[in-house]
C-alpha cells in the first residue's frame, strides 16, 4: 500500500509542523499558511478516498488552522486522521 | 535539592564521579558543565526532584495540576491502561508523570502516542488553562530521558566542534529535543546551534559561533 504510506507520511509531516509550533523549539518561524499547505498536500492525495473519515478529519484540521484554533487542537484532529488511516488499512 | 560536583578527564568521567558521590543513576539527574578544558572537565550534577507524594496528589494550592492529573487518570482508565499519574513537583509548566508496567504502547513510535495524549489532554483542559499555558505529559520519564540524552549529545558535539572547528549535523529531532540542545549550548561562548531542514526531518547543526560583526 505505497499510496497509504505516502498519506501517512504526509499526515505525519503536518503533525510534526503543528507540534513544532506547540512545543516551540525556538528555531523556526512557522505560519498557519505553512501548516495549511501541509494539510492541503495530504488532501490532494488521490489515495485518500472521497467521503472517508481520513478526509473528514483532514478537512476539520484545515478549518481549525484557518480559524486560528490552538496548535494542540489541530494536532489532535490530525492524529484522528492518522488513526482513521490506520483503521482503513486494517479493514483492507 | 541534592547536587554534587564531579571532576574528570572527560565529561563522562566527571559525571560518573558526581553520580558515585550522590549514589544516583544517570536517568535521575541533570548535568551542567561548569568548565571544560583539555585536561579536566568540571560538572555539577543535580538530582531531579522526584518528591511526588505516594498518592500522586498535587499540592492543594494547585487546582489546575490536580484537574489535569484527574483527567489523564480518567483517560487512561477508559483506555484500559493501568497506570499511576502523579504531578511532578516544582516544574513549570505543569508536568504529569505516568508510571506503571508495560507502558511502551503509551509512548508509541518516536513518542507519537505520548504526544497525541498530551495534545488531547491540553485540548480537554483548554478552558482551565490560561492563554499559552500547557500541560506536559510524560510516560516513565521518557521525555525527560530524551531531553537528557540529547543534551549529552549536544555537549559531546560541542566538544568535538571545539577540537576540530567543523560543524556537526545531528540526527532529525522533534521540537522539544531541538530546544533542549539550543538551551544546552546557549551560554557556550565558542559553539552555537541552529536548525536546518523541514519537519519532520529538521536537524540541529552544532558549529563554531561566528564572531559578532562590528
Amino acid at each position: 500500500m505505497p499510496g497509504d504510506r505516502a498519506a501517512a507520511l504526509r499526515i505525519r509531516k503536518a503533525i510534526a509542523l503543528v507540534n513544532a509550533v506547540a512545543d516551540g523549539a525556538g528555531d523556526e518561524d512557522l505560519t498557519p499558511t505553512e501548516i495549511a499547505e501541509a494539510i492541503r498536500d495530504c488532501l490532494e492525495l488521490r489515495e485518500i478516498e472521497q467521503g472517508s473519515n481520513v478526509r473528514k478529519y483532514l478537512g476539520e484540521a484545515l478549518d481549525a488552522t484557518s480559524d486560528g484554533m490552538p496548535a494542540d487542537f489541530v494536532a489532535m484532529t490530525l492524529y484522528a486522521a492518522l488513526g482513521a488511516l490506520g483503521e482503513s488499512w486494517s479493514e483492507d | 535539592m541534592r547536587s554534587a560536583e564531579g571532576r574528570g578527564r572527560t565529561l563522562d568521567e566527571a559525571v560518573d564521579a558526581a553520580l558515585i558521590e550522590l549514589g544516583e543513576s544517570r536517568r535521575n539527574v541533570d548535568v551542567r558543565v561548569i568548565s571544560e578544558g583539555p585536561d579536566e572537565t568540571l560538572v555539577e550534577v543535580v538530582v531531579i526532584d522526584q518528591a511526588t507524594g505516594p498518592s500522586g496528589a498535587a499540592s492543594p494550592t494547585n487546582g489546575k495540576a490536580e484537574a489535569a492529573r484527574a483527567l489523564v487518570e480518567g483517560l487512561l482508565k477508559h483506555m484500559g491502561v493501568r497506570a499511576q499519574v502523579t504531578v511532578r513537583t516544582g516544574t513549570d509548566p505543569i508536568t504529569l508523570d505516568i508510571s506503571g508496567r508495560d507502558l511502551g504502547g503509551l509512548i508509541g513510535w518516536r513518542g507519537e502516542t505520548l504526544r497525541a495524549l498530551q495534545s488531547v489532554t491540553n485540548v480537554m483542559l483548554g478552558r482551565n488553562l490560561a492563554e499559552g499555558e500547557r500541560v506536559i505529559v510524560d510516560v516513565e520519564r521518557y521525555r525527560q530521558r530524551r531531553e537528557h540524552t540529547v543534551r549529552e549529545i549536544a555537549l559531546r558535539a560541542a566538544r568535538q566542534v571545539k577540537m576540530t572547528g567543523d560543524a556537526i549535523t545531528l540526527d532529525a529531532m522533534q521540537a522539544f529535543e531541538r530546544r533542549a540542545i539550543h538551551l544546552a549550548l546557549q551560554d557556550d561562548p565558542d559553539v552555537g546551534s541552529s536548525s536546518i531542514g523541514e519537519e519532520p526531518d529538521r536537524r540541529v547543526v552544532v558549529g563554531p559561533r561566528k564572531p559578532a560583526s562590528t
